[in-house]
């Protein structure tokens, strides 16, 4: 193209009247749109929100125990509570305490996750495989955690192998469900595709139904992680002389509200960026999703 | 014809109470055929064309390819499915060469060769490296053709692959299908409920009357529209001419007791 027409060009398209973007039809006055039924929000916006609600609730909750509405014995404010977290991290043993209920936390879902994902595959595959163990795993799956605590000390005494017997029992029997529903939701078509090329069944399940499942069985991984850290503290306040479990269940013993708001708080800042990690990790590794 | 190249053979299908394809259901194909499968929604043509894959097996009666036993799915009857129809995590040229994967009478290097080839003739060499979410609609279909092209399938099964497609897309994609298939020679089933994709692709087309199916006519279209079909033959007088009749058949079939 010319000067000369782009020079021609460009005056033409800015004298062009602007059209106004269009506005929603249900707006109610100021800023009323973002409040319509369904309306989107822009991303920015809702970071904004939701950062400053926390923050107004954390302000309250300090103003309300520094006016001495709530007593600080059992709501130490936040300011205390960060402040203590920071000297624990720094002064105190926080973070090898933080990184024994991770390395807990971590072997008991690794252990769940190589049962589970072999299990689970051929509880789907296999029919009669499924059939009989389904019973079993759904009737295990709802016995609540704790109430199996006596069982395992029983068991296992009360050494480093209850505790991950105990997040393992929390974790497995729901992992291997989630991971027979991934394996079933492999579309047919897909393993109806290797086998008219050629594929023998042995290859099917690793080259289509493994392929197929891995972003949903990724999710199911990080949802039970989760889970994984509700059970730990159970563990660890059962019986243990280490872990983020074992300093809030201490400092509760003393009452060190603040201490044991900051453990959870711990848990809470371990459990988030460990999120945030796995979904990014998820969208690198799939991107073709 | 001495001995058929698809045999469907004396028929019967059904799933539980529910029959499907009614008794002794008999057709052969020729070698290199066109074959249309034309029918009303729930008919059957499925469930037929995917006992020549051998993905459903007839309850009696036998599908015979060759004079043989058609039996469990192999890389002679290659399938070209509506949606699913290629692994979402394999790039475009992995997709067409996973067709080859299981071949063991092909080095890497001619592998990658016949994969170059068949990414070129569907019109996608430039995007060998891009993952199908990437891609049309129509781009994967015609990834999965290319697949089953390069696995070296005989018989390609096609069941109703265009059907999530635009009019445009689908109109040059059926073009280009028929171009493939006077290229490369191949015997075609093809399953539609679109008359006038059926009258354009077709070297014949079977209709199918409501389920349990029952052959209604067998049309031979290609002593009247011949072997090539330019996009422009659906401007032709015969062609309508050939898509009205054909349609009149096909509400026929469907009206049957409606
Ligand atoms: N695996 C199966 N189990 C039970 N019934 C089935 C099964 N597969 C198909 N059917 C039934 O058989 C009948 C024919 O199905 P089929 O998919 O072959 O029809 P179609 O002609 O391809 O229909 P459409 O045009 O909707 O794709 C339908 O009524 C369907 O519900
Ligand atoms: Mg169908």
């Amino acid at each position: 193209m010319s000067d000369q027409t782009a020079a021609i060009d460009i005056p033409a398209v800015q004298t062009e009247p602007r059209q106004k973007p269009v506005e929603a039809p249900n707006e109610n006055g100021a800023g009323g749109g973002m409040f319509a039924f369904r309306a989107a929000l822009p991303q920015r916006i809702e970071a904004a929100i939701a950062v400053g609600w926390c923050l107004v609730l954390l302000l309250a909750w300090e103003v309300s125990v520094r006016m001495g509405w709530v007593s600080s014995l059992f709501f130490p404010p936040p300011s205390i509570v960060l402040t203590r977290l920071w000297e624990m991290t720094a002064h105190e043993d926080l973070i090898y305490q933080a990184g024994v209920s991770t390395l807990r936390v971590w072997m008991a879902f690794g252990v769940s996750a190589l049962m589970a994902v072999p299990i689970g595959i051929v509880m789907s595959s296999y029919r009669v495989v499924g059939a009989a163990l389904e019973p079993v795993i759904d009737f295990i799956r709802y016995l609540p955690v704790p109430a199996l605590v006596p069982l395992s000390i029983i068991w296992l005494g009360v050494g480093e192998e209850t505790k991950i017997f105990l997040l393992w029992l929390g974790t497995f029997f729901q992992l291997v469900l989630l991971i027979a529903d991934d394996a079933r939701r492999a579309p047919h078509e897909y393993i109806e595709i290797a086998f008219t090329v050629g594929a023998k069944p042995r290859h099917i399940l690793t080259d289509v139904c493994f392929r197929s499942m891995l972003p949903s069985m990724f999710d199911s991984f990080r949802i039970t992680l989760g889970w994984c850290w509700t059970y730990l503290i159970i563990a660890e306040i059962v019986a243990a002389d280490s872990g983020l479990g074992f300093v809030i269940w201490t400092a509760r013993r003393y009452m060190h509200t603040a201490d044991v708001m900051a453990g959870v708080v711990a848990i809470g800042i371990i459990g988030l960026v460990t999120d945030q990690i796995l979904r990014r990790m998820h969208k690198r590794l799939f991107r073709y999703l | 014809m001495s001995e058929p190249y698809l045999f469907f053979h004396g028929i019967t299908k059904r799933f539980g109470d529910t029959e499907v394809v009614a008794p002794f259901f008999d057709l052969k194909i020729a070698h290199n055929e066109f074959v249309v499968f034309l029918g009303p929604s729930g008919c059957g043509k499925t469930t037929l064309m995917r006992m020549v894959g051998g993905l459903e097996m007839p309850t009696t009666g036998q599908i015979l390819l060759e004079g043989e036993l058609a039996g469990p799915p192999d890389r002679r009857r290659g399938m070209v499915f509506q949606s699913y129809s290629s692994f979402p995590w394999l790039t475009l040229a992995e997709n067409v060469a996973y067709g080859m994967r299981y071949r063991g009478d092909l080095s890497a290097e001619e592998k990658r060769e016949r994969c170059s080839h068949y990414l070129e003739m569907v019109g996608l060499a430039d995007f060998a490296d891009a993952y199908p979410n990437r891609v049309s609609g129509g781009m994967r279909q015609r990834v999965a053709i290319a697949r089953t092209l390069a696995a070296g399938s005989e018989v390609l099964l096609m069941d109703e692959p265009f059907g999530a497609l635009d009019a445009q897309r689908r109109e040059r994609l059926q073009a280009e299908l028929r171009k493939i298939h006077r290229r490369d020679a191949k015997t075609v089933v093809f399953v539609t409920h679109d008359v006038e994709e059926a009258v354009f692709l077709a070297d014949r087309i079977i209709v199918f009357s409501r389920r349990p199916a029952r052959m209604l006519a067998d049309l031979d279209v290609l002593s009247i529209l011949g072997p090539d079909r330019p996009i422009s033959l659906r401007d032709e007088e015969r062609f309508f001419r050939l898509r009205t009749e054909v349609l009149q058949m096909v509400r026929a079939a469907a009206g049957d007791d409606e």
